[in-house]
């Protein structure tokens, strides 16, 4: 029955085909006005100087097996020392607040401004323009659960869940249009708005200015309670005897 | 054009894999690039950049000066072409000029490595090894990650007799590579040549490190069987010591005239 169901093909010409340049040009647009907008992050030399010490002090961490006993004490009491260790020193607490500085806040602005509002506009404004077509139709069978999600602005019961509507198919081709993104302006682009929206979820709270206070704490934590073993006390053994077999 | 593209992507792979090359890049910038320095695309300025520091490199200060002339056309306030100039400076030996340039970046950028590291390499051409180090410690307290950095300081110390210095960055960078047995091998002759009894004994456990990890490492071979042999006659080793290190002589001896035998 559902077979019978034959696409008008000035669907394909004016809703179909349109939907499909529209997204793909409001990414390469929005690539472009958030190079416009994203400002250079200046790294705070602090910032820089503690994300080193954290790094070297893993590293001491993994691998002090491979130094001698008292040269491994001398690294750790120059960063666990009680009064001025690279990780114990007192440092006026950071005060900097995301809500009171201003660089932020125009940062989470600018991110709203590429991300949110044209997600909003055009999509509102697909849903309006050509709302109610049916535009393609997946070539393989789906269950109803999938009319939902294939068929938003339709509401026919009667309908294979294999049609897709076309506020459905622009939201597609938002998700779908990663790989041409990437082939057009090459990797690490902007346009991608599932991408954006992943780093939002997550990424709000690793791109804060954080505490170096915390980690500090941990890495102390660690070095503190690290049993110190030397790989190479009995390597001269282990020689001799591999060597004499 | 095709010449063109195929030295493009070329000069792309040595920058990628950092080679120097500076010769070959010279030759083909006359043969080619030079002619046709409109038709580069986007990567014009990084080849001018490239092409600058291998005419730094052959002493053709006027190619130098064209590259730069032409990067500053098009940016006047980077500091990665004052970078360029600085380092023209300092072929010329003007060390003052340089220090200057560079020290007006630092100020600009506080965050800025490369320039700190030209400031060393700026002393280390005028022979001040102590200011040298003085630099390169300030840097090494900002930048504690760097492992290039503290192979420098620890040749630095090496110039200036201070091995125990040395030793320690040595270790640091063990720390940072602990599969690489150049490192080990290296600490070992830092500790070889401080001597004392717990030093040698050190020596030896490095060079055997080394030789686990490299079992062709000659150099390695060498210094243990040189530590082996004056710590199997040391005052302080105990009988069974002496036995073992004479056991270890030997073997590295024998390893030495194997390797020898299958390179002939």
């Amino acid at each position: 029955m559902t077979a019978d169901l034959i696409v008008d093909h000035e669907i394909r010409l004016w809703v179909f085909l349109p939907i499909v340049v529209i997204t793909f040009l409001v990414g390469i647009l929005r690539h472009y006005i958030s190079i416009l907008l994203t400002s250079q992050k200046k790294v705070e030399l602090q910032q820089l100087r503690d994300s080193q010490l954290i790094l070297r002090a893993k590293l001491l961490r993994e691998n002090a097996k491979y130094i001698p006993k008292n040269t491994f004490l001398m690294r750790r009491c120059a960063f666990n020392k009680e009064e001025d260790g690279y990780l114990t020193q007192k440092r006026p607490a950071n005060t900097q607040n995301a809500m009171t500085d201003p660089s932020v806040m125009t940062d989470m602005l600018k991110g709203n401004v590429t991300n949110v509002l044209p997600m909003l506009i055009i999509g509102g404004w697909i849903n309006w323009m050509f709302s109610g077509f049916i535009t393609t139709k997946v070539p393989f069978p789906l269950t109803l659960r999938f009319k939902s999600m294939l068929q938003r602005g339709i509401e026919l019961s009667h309908l294979d869940a294999s049609w897709v509507s076309s506020a459905s198919w622009y939201f597609l081709n938002v998700f779908g249009l990663r790989s041409i993104y990437a082939l057009v302006l090459g990797e690490n682009n902007a346009a991608d708005q599932s991408r954006q929206m992943q780093e939002q979820m997550s990424g709000a709270a690793t791109n804060m200015p954080q505490d170096p206070r915390v980690p500090f704490k941990a890495e102390w934590e660690a070095l503190e309670i690290l049993e110190h073993q030397w790989s190479l006390t009995d390597i001269e053994h282990n020689f001799i005897l591999n060597n004499s077999n | 054009m095709g010449a063109v593209s195929d030295d493009v992507d070329t000069l792309r792979l040595w920058r990628e894999n950092n080679e120097r090359k500076s010769r070959e890049i010279l030759e083909k910038w006359r043969e080619t690039l030079g002619k046709n320095v409109d038709k580069l695309g986007n990567e014009v300025h990084v080849i001018l950049e490239q092409v600058c520091l291998a005419a730094l490199d052959c002493f053709q200060i006027d190619l130098a000066h064209i590259c730069i002339s032409r990067l500053y056309k098009e940016f006047p306030d980077s500091l990665r072409v004052k970078k360029l100039e600085a380092m023209c400076y300092e072929t010329n030996e003007n060390y003052e000029g340089a220090l200057k340039i560079l020290n007006e970046i630092i100020k600009t950028d506080p965050t800025n490595s490369s320039a700190r590291k030209r400031k060393v390499a700026v002393f280390k051409a005028q022979n001040k090894i102590i200011e040298a180090i003085k630099e390169l410690v300030e840097y090494l307290k900002i930048y504690m990650a760097d492992a290039e950095a503290w192979q420098e300081l620890s040749e630095l110390y090496l110039n200036e007799h201070d091995y125990n210095k040395a030793s320690f960055c040595m270790e640091e960078l063990i720390l940072h590579n602990p599969h690489n047995h150049l490192l080990h091998q290296r600490l070992a002759d830092v500790r070889y040549t401080q001597g004392g009894f717990e030093n040698m004994e050190l020596a030896r456990a490095y060079y055997c490190q080394a030789l686990k990890l490299n079992p062709t490492n000659l150099r390695a071979l060498y210094g243990l069987q040189m530590v082996t042999s004056s710590l199997a006659v040391s005052s302080r080793s105990t009988p069974q010591k002496k036995k073992d290190n004479a056991h270890l002589a030997q073997w590295a001896c024998g390893e030495i005239k194997k390797l020898y035998t299958e390179k002939k």
